[in-house]
């Protein structure tokens, strides 16, 4: 390519734009060079308009002082480049079928990098995982559909993926397919402006295994749940398994059709709910362990009380760590793994602070900020209360006279007590259970 | 005095990996420019205050990218807020893509959407995602949780601001690409007396570049002492 026609168009332009313009519309374009004529791919119709409208003159005039003799056609079309060149860690495993069918439907697109191996178990997903690995040895016929709903980055895609894969893996040649409920849209979109609605149905229907994921995104799509229904339906009827996720409860879903609701609980529904510290431990050795690197404990336990939120959350920062230990060459201890996270713990601080916390559990149960401080002791009040101190202990770093100090002068034994309380609330009560894990999620994403 | 008509001659100091200052930034820096390679991370967050050089080091990274023969996709949310998210579609196919000030868009549900399933086609791909933002994910007011989550999933670093020492660096070393020479008692001089975030310092430096282009002057003290004292008369 060096020295090509477009090559000496890309720097003229460069000098003629702004260093925005030509890295926004000039740089993506991918030049297919014949000797009469010169063809620019554009990723989509917007750009390639985009750039018709503001650019062209630029780009022929560039084009045309370089022409020999004849002059050179321009045209611009929507296409697509050579495909990505690599993998993010070729030396992991990865998709196992990245290749898409034929007809542009997708492969399985599974990860094998998410199976139960690597998937850590925990208080929080173990009834999930158990459920999974039944339908994974009994597809189509042990729970089906399985519906797994919980927070964002706890985990959902990897258990719905490690079902998948066992399937393949016990049954070569199984049609497992994954995706993105977006992708599902899109794919029916493209079939209906190819008029190959048709063969998108069969295809759909015919799988062994259907694993859609995140499908609260179908909510407001119409067009798609109708066509959903129908392939859901079929699937089912064939006795092939299907595996959903979503952030919520089925019947939370806004915007999704009734009838599907009420299909999505036809088989099992499991929550996945944020991971204990325990858990989160396990998952940052674990994940530390597939990099090669020995995390030692007092670092996991540090980085896991910290970052509670999410599993993605964890990873983030433990990349953080490996990042800077691989830059640095200095082993990974509680000062380099303090130094390297400084920034993301420090914002972790400033957004967890009793008062948030005060305010959020007041605004939660309607009550007033001042009835947590003030001396009442009516239970709509107390647990509340309880349920804020122990939200406090376990997401500041504040010492208990000091969370004490902070509702209204009471002792450390009083937050103890609170703390020990919730705990046993929790087991006794799903309500109180639900209400504590909401305030959470609400507090730390 | 005779001016001479001075932009034919001044050169662009453009945004490359050569001509950024790291200071306390450069494992950033070296995460950048291996991801430009094709290695590094998947998917980087940068963040910091305006002027800290987000933009400079997203743009170096585009072009590094395509020097090593990859493709790349870059846009900037900073002006383009009424562009519709349709600009993203097929952007997957790049080798790299660069989204710069992801928070600008905060708060758009289609635009989140948007990012969120580019972000989920780009990891299908195998591709790589970098991103910068004025704020840390956890203070962007995302609409969308599962985009927040996925914000946190790659490395973040903070563009942390240089110190004096490194901007008197960053300052010559801009003066020398521009070709022309910022002598150190000149560039005290001004760090002393200007604002010193560095896109200001810069913009100084290209008007007193194309002052002593026009009067065929070294950049002495006394000659950029004239200069800003006739910008402070004439303002």
């Amino acid at each position: 390519m060096q020295g090509s026609l477009w090559q000496q168009c890309l720097s003229q332009l460069e000098t003629e734009l702004s260093e925005q313009q030509f890295n926004t519309w000039i740089r993506p374009l991918h030049a297919v060079e014949k000797d009469d004529s010169l063809t620019l791919l554009a990723p989509n119709r917007f750009v390639l308009d985009w750039v018709n409208e503001h650019f062209m003159k630029n780009i022929r005039d560039a084009v045309g002082a370089r022409a020999a003799s004849e002059p050179i056609e321009v045209q611009l079309e929507v296409g697509s480049v050579k495909p990505v060149t690599s993998k993010p860690k070729p030396s992991k495993p990865g998709r196992q079928d990245r290749r898409r069918d034929k007809r542009g439907l997708p492969g399985n697109n599974l990860d094998s990098a998410f199976n139960f191996d690597t998937f850590v178990e925990g208080k929080s997903n173990q009834l999930a995982r158990a459920a999974s690995i039944q339908v994974a040895e009994n597809p189509g016929s042990a729970y089906n559909p399985l519906f797994i709903y919980g927070g964002v980055g706890l985990g959902k895609t990897h258990l719905m993926q490690a079902v998948g894969n066992m399937i393949v893996q016990r049954r070569p040649g199984a049609q497992v397919v994954y995706l993105h409920s977006e992708r599902f849209v899109a794919d029916m979109v493209k079939a209906l402006q190819h008029n190959a609605i048709n063969e998108f149905k069969r295809y759909y229907r015919s799988v062994d295994a259907l694993l859609i994921d995140d499908i609260q995104f179908f909510a407001g799509k119409e067009r798609s749940q109708e066509e959903f229904f129908h392939t859901f339906n079929a699937l089912l009827e064939g006795r092939s398994q299907i595996i959903m996720t979503c952030d919520r409860y089925p019947k939370e879903i806004k915007g999704l059709e009734e009838r599907l609701k009420s299909r999505f609980g036809w088989g099992l529904t499991v929550a996945i709910e944020p991971p204990e510290l325990e858990t989160r431990v396990a998952i940052l050795v674990n994940k530390a362990a597939q990099e090669n690197i020995e995390l030692p404990s007092e670092v996991a336990f540090f980085v896991a009380k910290r970052i509670h939120s999410n599993v993605r959350e964890l990873e983030g920062a433990l990349k953080r760590i490996i990042a800077s230990h691989r830059f640095s060459g200095r082993s990974i201890d509680l000062k380099s793994t303090k130094e390297a996270l400084r920034d993301l713990l420090a914002l972790q601080d400033k957004l967890v602070s009793i008062e948030n916390i005060q305010k959020t559990v007041a605004e939660y149960y309607k009550i007033r900020v001042a009835d947590l401080l003030s001396a009442r002791r009516t239970r709509s009040i107390t647990r509340p209360r309880q349920i804020a101190m122990a939200l406090a202990k376990e997401l500041t770093s504040h010492s208990l006279p000091e969370i004490g100090e902070a509702f209204g002068g009471r002792d450390h034994t009083t937050v103890l007590h609170a703390c020990r309380k919730v705990v046993e609330l929790k087991e006794a009560d799903m309500r109180i259970s639900e209400d504590y894990n909401n305030l959470w999620r609400i507090l730390t994403t | 005095m005779n001016e001479q008509l001075p932009l034919a001659l001044q050169l662009r100091a453009s945004a490359r990996f050569s001509s950024y200052v790291p200071g306390p930034n450069a494992e950033l820096l070296q995460q950048l420019q291996d991801i430009a390679a094709g290695g590094g991370e998947a998917f980087l967050l940068c963040w910091g205050a305006s002027g800290c050089g987000k933009t400079h080091l997203l743009q170096a990274c585009c072009h590094a990218s395509t020097e090593h023969g990859r493709s790349v996709s870059y846009i900037s949310f900073a002006d383009n807020e009424h562009l519709p998210p349709a600009l993203l579609e097929g952007w997957e196919q790049f080798d790299l893509v660069c989204l710069d000030d992801i928070d600008r868009i905060a708060g758009r549900r289609d635009w989140e959407e948007a990012v969120f399933h580019l972000y989920n086609r780009v990891r299908d791909r195998g591709g790589r995602l970098v991103l910068s933002a004025s704020c840390a994910p956890a203070q962007m007011d995302l609409a969308l949780p599962d985009l927040a989550s996925r914000l946190g999933w790659g490395v973040v670093y903070p563009i942390h601001l240089l110190d004096d020492d490194d901007r008197h660096r960053a300052m010559q070393l801009r003066a020398r690409l521009m070709g022309c020479d910022l002598p150190d008692d000149t560039t005290r001089y001004l760090l002393r007396r200007l604002p010193r975030d560095l896109p200001a310092l810069f913009d100084t430096l290209d008007r007193l570049d194309e002052a002593s282009l026009a009067a065929r002057r070294k950049l002495t003290v006394p000659f950029v002492k004239s200069v800003l004292e006739d910008e402070t008369r004439s303002a």
